[in-house]
């Protein structure tokens, strides 16, 4: 069997409160393994450990107990960040840089050379669509554009594992749609993803595997298809059928003990309709 | 806890190396010891609330004491001179010129000042002579390096005071530093043969000083020293040609 | 080692960025504009005192700036990136935290030697200006005086213009700065808003000027109640002696410093420096983000 891409054991995280008795309890004992090229959502609602979930996968806090293994290696080290790529939660980055001097302040920090950075930098403004706007000041950048500049600069060391927290949070549905492709053709490349949310449906068109944390603990894991599916419904969706023929139907599924839960027109969800009225050309 | 470890570890290293540069610090610069704690405390209380302006607050009185000066505001002119030495005690200048202001420009105008009387008068002059005593006494306690302020001293006891010995003292104790005039010995001799009883030591001196050569037998010293040998009887062939 | 150097330099770099994107450099004109406005009122004094004030004033008005530019421009660094949360992006790199810390602390190091420049050079100029029309004024009065008295207001002249020792503060002048600054990143390692750093460093500032003076009473004085004691220990303990770099002060009456002196001074800056550095990183490293 590989080694996951990340494997959490035994977790636990309490912060203590300063000046009162009262500590508060972030993640107890949480078991997690991430497998090699897979995409995870972490999902849960504010405040259940999502976030303190990520931050302790990238050493920026200390569990109280546990540990965590990236590739098998414990993530105290520092080597183990070339691996990740980290976009955080609702990150301005430095406002005063233009999208390509953010873009080269990471590569260097992550040890690109600059002949090699060069062509990076340029090629992943090509991938999240911000040519044009690579040399403005992140001070000037929409929601969604600092959503995708923070993605490239996850990518720019070209991590073998990427970490999102709230990727889509607060973007407009269009924006979240460019990042939510991105995600699916990072997929291809075989990155694996970690990522959490409390926008289910955009956690449902992208991910493997989810798991539910609340109030830090992980109540619900698995396959997305296994969670969702309810063992004694069967739906089909019909093109071009009679009114007489559907009435057919329905007597016949009476006749054999089932029961008709629900007949209608499906329905375009209001996201796909938003797309399709405003759908023009970006840039 | 960790942390706590770390720190006291930290604090064990730095605390040590600290004091030890400090007080090697200390020594390096020239410190007023001379000088009590409550006046220490006070200037650099001054100091530290005014942080890097210390000394150009000091500027700016002292130009306000100028000004006093112009007006013959003599108690503003005094106030003024007294905050900005005490703001800027390095300063050489502000002594001297605090110094010069009491004793010569207050002290001769309290003795011309007609609407007192003559014995008023007389006791205002002597008050602001101490006024510029004090100033200069002081300026030397902060810097006591600087001839300037010696040379300051002496002239006030021989113009004002006409204290020779003191005199003589200062002009002394201002040849001994870096750079102090060229005069400065042969006036603490001269003023030291007005002394009473110490004709000798005068004529050693002024005599030291003429074997010097062509350079220092300047008229006056020659005549001193013809006086000198009047005064100790010396027999002719002891004398300068 | 060399890519840990070239990671401290990217952040230093984008610190330096940063700072002078937000435009702190508005201090300076506010030195030129005192720096013009004060000579111009002080025309009216003798050559040597005209010169001697124009050097105080531009000594102390750097001094002053730099202080407050290391303190101000320092205590907002953490404070913003936190809440910007590019602290989350960079440490997410293989970025260590001391290098982190080493990249703000050169950065803002960058940026005070940068203003320092900026003013000396306006700062040197003016007293040189001052210098040279004073020298000839002096000459045309002075040329009934023996050659020995113009040679003293020569010599009074020079040591009040352009010369080592002005260097020498300003040289010192940035090492207190630099003090201030590491204080300052030492104090926001742990600070949870950027009012507490500002107001703490403001409570150094002014205890660092007296230092000196807790230390001698400290050190020699024994009467004290053991109140007071423990008070002054604190002082003399972690605090910096800021006036031992205030050399404005001694300097300004034309006493020299030597080259020795110079450069214990600069050792004992080494010292706070390091110190309060290190402490910061070990208080940081632990920090959870």
């Amino acid at each position: 069997m590989t080694e996951p891409a990340i494997r959490i054991s035994e977790i636990s995280k309490v912060f203590p409160t300063p000046f009162r008795r009262r500590r508060i309890v972030a993640l107890q004992h949480l078991d997690l393994e991430i497998a090699p090229g897979e995409i995870y959502g972490l999902l849960g609602p504010n405040g259940s450990g999502k976030s303190t979930t990520l931050k302790i996968i990238l050493g920026l806090i200390q569990p109280t107990r546990g540990n965590v293994h990236v590739f098998g290696r414990d993530n105290s080290t520092v080597a183990v960040r070339r691996d990740i790529g980290f976009l955080p939660e609702n990150a301005y980055f430095h406002k005063f840089l233009t999208g390509t001097e953010t873009l080269r302040f990471h590569a260097r920090l992550s040890g690109l050379e600059s002949r090699e950075s060069k062509s990076r930098i340029a090629e992943l403004l090509e991938t999240v669509g911000l040519t044009r706007a690579a040399d403005a000041r992140l001070g000037t950048y929409s929601k969604g554009m600092l959503q995708r500049i923070g993605l490239a600069q996850a990518l720019i060391h070209r991590p073998k594992i990427l970490v999102l927290d709230e990727p889509t949070a607060a973007v407009d549905p269009a924006g979240s749609r460019d990042i939510q492709n991105l995600i699916a053709s990072l997929k291809k490349t075989g990155t694996t993803i970690l990522l959490s949310s409390h926008l289910l449906t955009q956690v449902q068109e992208v991910c493997d595997r989810v798991g539910i944390l609340h109030r830090g603990k992980l109540i619900r894991e698995g396959r997305l298809e296994d969670l969702l599916a309810i063992e004694n419904q069967t739906e089909f969706i019909v093109e071009n059928a009679t009114p007489e023929f559907l009435d057919q139907l329905e007597r016949q599924i009476a006749s054999v003990n089932g029961r008709m839960v629900l007949r209608r027109k499906p329905q375009t969800s209001l996201e796909q309709l938003f797309l399709k009225v405003t759908e023009t050309p970006d840039e | 806890m960790k942390l706590l470890l770390a720190l006291i570890v930290i604090l064990a290293g730095f605390v040590p190396a600290k004091l030890k540069m400090e007080s090697a610090c200390q020594q390096s610069q020239p410190a007023a010891l001379s000088l009590d704690l409550r006046e220490k405390i006070g200037q650099s209380a001054f100091v530290a609330v005014l942080g890097g302006f210390g000394s150009v607050i000091a500027d700016l009185l002292f130009i306000d004491a100028y000004s006093a000066w112009e007006r013959t505001d003599w108690t503003q002119l005094l106030l003024r001179l007294r905050q900005a030495t005490e703001l800027q005690p390095r300063s050489i200048l502000f002594w001297e010129m605090a110094g010069w202001h009491m004793a010569w420009n207050a002290g001769t105008a309290a003795l011309e000042d007609e609407s007192k009387s003559p014995a008023t008068r007389r006791r205002l002059q002597s008050e602001y002579l101490k006024l510029g005593e004090d100033f200069l006494v002081r300026g030397v306690a902060h810097n006591p390096e600087k001839p300037q302020l010696y040379e300051a001293l002496a002239r006030l006891y021989r113009d004002k005071f006409h204290d020779h010995a003191r005199a003589a003292e200062n002009f002394e104790k201002a040849s001994h530093l870096p750079g102090h005039a060229s005069y400065d010995e042969r006036f603490s001799a001269y003023e030291l043969s007005y002394c009473e009883g110490r004709e000798r030591e005068a004529y050693d001196r002024l005599r030291a000083l003429y074997q010097r050569g062509q350079k220092e037998r300047l008229p006056r010293l020659i005549n001193q020293l013809r006086a000198m040998e009047e005064r100790l009887n010396l027999p002719a062939n002891k004398r300068i040609p | 080692m060399s890519s840990s150097l070239s990671r401290i330099g990217a952040i230093a770099r984008t610190t330096f960025i940063e700072l002078a994107r937000l435009r702190v450099f508005y201090v300076l004109v506010l030195f030129a504009l005192v720096l013009i406005i004060s000579s111009s009122f002080i025309a009216r004094i003798s050559f040597q005192q005209e010169l001697q004030v124009t050097r105080d004033i531009a000594l102390g008005a750097i001094n002053f700036f730099l202080s407050m530019l290391a303190i101000v421009a320092t205590a907002q660094l953490l404070p913003r990136d936190l809440e910007d949360r590019v602290v989350y992006s960079v440490l997410a790199k293989p970025v260590r935290r001391f290098e982190y810390m080493m990249g703000k602390f050169f950065g803002v190091l960058g940026l005070l030697i940068i203003s320092l420049v900026a003013m000396s050079i306006l700062c040197l100029a003016v007293i040189h200006l001052r210098e040279g029309s004073a020298v000839r004024e002096t000459m045309q009065q002075m040329t009934q005086s023996p050659p020995e008295e113009q040679e003293r207001a020569l010599t009074a002249l020079h040591q009040a213009g352009v010369n080592q020792d002005l260097v020498f503060a300003l040289a010192l002048t940035l090492t207190k700065a630099a003090i201030l600054a590491s204080a300052t990143l030492c104090i926001s390692s742990f600070a949870t808003s950027n009012i507490f750093t500002i107001s703490a460093m403001a409570m150094v500032y002014l205890v660092g000027h007296l230092e000196a003076v807790a230390r001698d009473y400290w050190l020699h004085q024994h009467a004290a109640g053991w109140g007071i004691r423990a008070f002054l220990a604190i002082v003399v303990l972690f605090f910096p002696d800021l006036q031992a770099f205030n050399l404005s002060d001694q300097i300004i009456a034309g006493g020299s410093l030597s080259a020795l002196a110079l450069t214990k001074l600069l050792g004992l800056g080494a010292v706070y420096i390091v110190g309060y550095l290190v402490i910061g990183i070990a208080i940081f490293g632990q920090r959870e983000l």
